[in-house]
């Protein structure tokens, strides 16, 4: 009868397939939210390229200071660049948050910059990464850029300082060209992306941090304790004929 | 004690209720869902009041007061994981259950009532789950939600206003966090602990079925005690410690190592807040819907896939008398019965991956033909179980392990 069940449940389990919608496949990429080296960078192209449209609504500045890492001097020195309302530097407590105005990013945009905490957990790591990749010069698209995984997306492509702007030459097969150098090769690209996707993943769930720790204690407890309960029972059930 | 005794009847409920309460000594596997889906109640409430002290029922403010859980409240993560994984593992201990009641006959003569009673438990427990999926305000709640209530007003006559009554908004809103959220905490759990009581208090008059289905009340020594009965207390009081704490490590793992589950316990498209404006590609209820979800797009009339959907789980209360065999257990019963129930086991399993699955032509047409062997199941026992052909059953019970 158990083996009955388990077999239901490897059925169940194998059906754990999930399609993800987009034009190109994605592409793999490494996360390693122990690599402290990695989260920090991230963290740093982010607040420099993508906050100043996107926020991080739901995390604040002060939890980098355990989980990357980082002196709280150095945060406020290099990680801070907005201001409150008073127009003093943002407190270290607070939400990561930026001045746009909903408006006029609808104007310049058509859409206001979507809040990006949980954009791994929403989309992944691995669409983040492919998107953050595969966008290509487009003199149809009102910015010059389309982008491979998302089709027209109104996003510019903010980050062509550091890659340049390439053309397709196969679209299909991930061929192209670059028209445009930036100040980085095609692999230190690449690794800045992982770098950031990395960061984004542990935005998106910074319990990750403490759960996969934690829960192989409470394993190891439970699997003991069970050990134990087992003994237990046997010892009950002696007498039970 | 004898102070409190003779004001409150302690020692004698202990006695009555565990130390000289009589179990079958033959339990196997299954039997250990009823005591771990009492203990999955008792995690829910803890856990749920705990939640509710840091979560807002506004729906301006619910996404990012589960965020702050999740983020800035001390363990706050590991109470919304053990919640959220408490809610699926609450429907597989439930199923599991069920399923062991159709294996050995439980909900016959004399437990009818106790059937009745966990089927309205049952009920409860899926509006319980509805109403709790809408409150982290995501995508997938907004519009799961949304699909859900719509159904309603299939009803001719009066199903709009009763959808209109039931959301208390033209659409999703505010209004209906706010109602769900009243519901959830609070009435619905008030309901669910009464029902539980009396579900108890109906095994404990009938005493328990067992794997051979044999009634061991029947055959009592010359001190009115059951041959084949032990002390609830401690014989499966100690067999329970061990199931539970086995149960925990599966539970624990799911909650430390992947409380999403791939997507089946928490959905993606949940982590991005409720947007009235924008449709997900594709809705789907959470896994332990997805059967009776597939029953209902199995229909092409709105209504009568609602009406379909609605009977699937009603049909499930007269099971004790559209099974009409005498015989209990799946043991000594005919390979017709057997067949039937691994039939209806696959449809099941069959159309939940199909309820979670976008539609396709394809899919659509094996849904209408599971739909037929999950209905065909009980028409088809109904019909067979009257004459059935069985082995005779032991006086005593088997012992296996």
């Amino acid at each position: 009868m158990i083996r009955l069940f388990t077999g239901i449940v490897c059925i169940f389990i194998s059906s754990l397939s999930f399609a993800a919608s987009g034009s190109i496949p994605l592409k793999p990429v490494l996360i390693d939210l122990n690599n402290k080296g990695s989260l920090q960078r991230g963290a740093q192209i982010y607040v420099n390229n993508c906050l100043g449209c996107h926020t991080l609504k739901y995390q604040r500045y002060v939890k980098f200071i355990d989980h990357l890492s980082l002196s709280k001097e150095a945060i406020e020195n290099n990680l801070i660049f907005t201001t409150d309302k008073n127009g003093q530097p943002t407190k270290i407590g607070s939400l990561i948050l930026n001045s746009v105005n909903p408006d006029s990013a609808k104007e310049a945009f058509g859409v206001m910059p979507p809040d990006l905490t949980l954009i791994v957990r929403s989309r992944g790591s691995e669409w983040l990464y492919t998107f953050l990749t595969s966008f290509y010069k487009d003199e149809t698209r009102p910015l010059g850029v389309n982008n491979a995984l998302y089709p027209n997306v109104s996003m510019p492509h903010v980050l062509s300082w550091m890659e340049g702007l390439k053309q397709p030459v196969n679209l299909e097969k991930d061929q192209y060209e670059y028209v445009v150098e930036g100040t980085m090769t095609d692999k230190e690209y690449k690794k800045s992306i992982t770098d950031l996707v990395n960061f984004l993943a542990y935005v998106s769930e910074p319990a990750q941090l403490d759960r996969y720790r934690i829960g192989f204690w409470v394993i190891l407890f439970l699997a003991i304790f069970s050990f134990i309960a087992f003994l237990l029972k046997i010892e009950y059930w002696k007498d039970v004929k | 004690m004898v102070w409190i005794d003779e004001r409150l009847p302690v020692s004698n409920f202990v006695k009555n209720h565990l130390s000289q309460y009589y179990a079958p000594k033959n339990f196997n596997f299954f039997y250990y869902f009823g005591a771990l889906a009492i203990f999955i109640f008792i995690l829910q409430i803890v856990t749920g009041i705990f939640l509710t002290i840091n979560y807002k029922p506004d729906a301006a403010q619910a996404f990012a007061s589960v965020e702050y859980i999740m983020r800035d409240v001390e363990w706050g993560w590991l109470i919304r994981y053990m919640h959220s994984t408490g809610s699926s593992f609450f429907f597989i201990v439930i199923y599991l259950h069920m399923f062991r009641a159709m294996l050995y006959g439980s909900y016959k003569n004399p437990r009818e009532l106790l059937w009745l009673f966990g089927m309205v438990i049952f009920v409860l427990l899926m509006a319980e789950a509805f109403m709790g999926y809408l409150l982290p305000w995501g995508q997938m709640s907004y519009w799961g939600a949304q699909v859900i209530i719509s159904l309603f007003s299939a009803i001719p006559y009066v199903g709009e206003s009763l959808a209109l009554w039931i959301r208390g908004d033209y659409v999703i809103s505010d209004a209906t966090l706010n109602r769900f959220f009243a519901f959830h905490v609070i009435a619905l759990p008030l309901l669910l602990f009464a029902l539980i009581y009396l579900h108890l208090a109906a095994l404990h008059t009938t005493g328990s079925n067992n794997p051979d289905g044999i009634e061991i009340k029947e055959n009592k020594d010359e001190n009115g005690i059951p041959r084949d009965g032990i002390p609830f207390h401690p014989y499966y009081t100690v067999k329970d410690i061990f199931g539970l704490s086995v149960f925990l490590i599966i539970f624990a793992f799911v909650i430390f190592f992947m409380p999403e589950l791939g997507g089946f316990f928490l959905e993606k498209d949940n982590f991005v807040p409720a947007d009235p404006l924008k449709t997900p590609e594709h809705i789907m209820p959470v896994w332990y819907f997805t059967p009776f979800y597939a029953i209902l797009r199995a229909i092409p009339d709105k209504l009568g896939g609602v009406l379909a959907m609605g009977l699937a789980i009603f049909v499930l209360f007269f099971m004790p008398w559209i099974d009409r065999c005498t015989t209990k257990s799946i043991r000594y019963r005919s390979t017709t019965y057997k067949v039937l129930l691994t039939s209806f086991v696959i449809s099941f399993f069959a159309l939940g991956y199909i309820g979670m699955s976008a539609a396709t032509p394809l899919l659509t047409w094996i849904g209408r033909f599971f739909t037929l062997v999950y209905f065909g199941f009980f028409v088809a026992l109904y019909f067979t179980s009257v004459n059935e052909k069985t082995k005779d059953v032991p006086d005593r019970v088997t012992m296996h392990d």
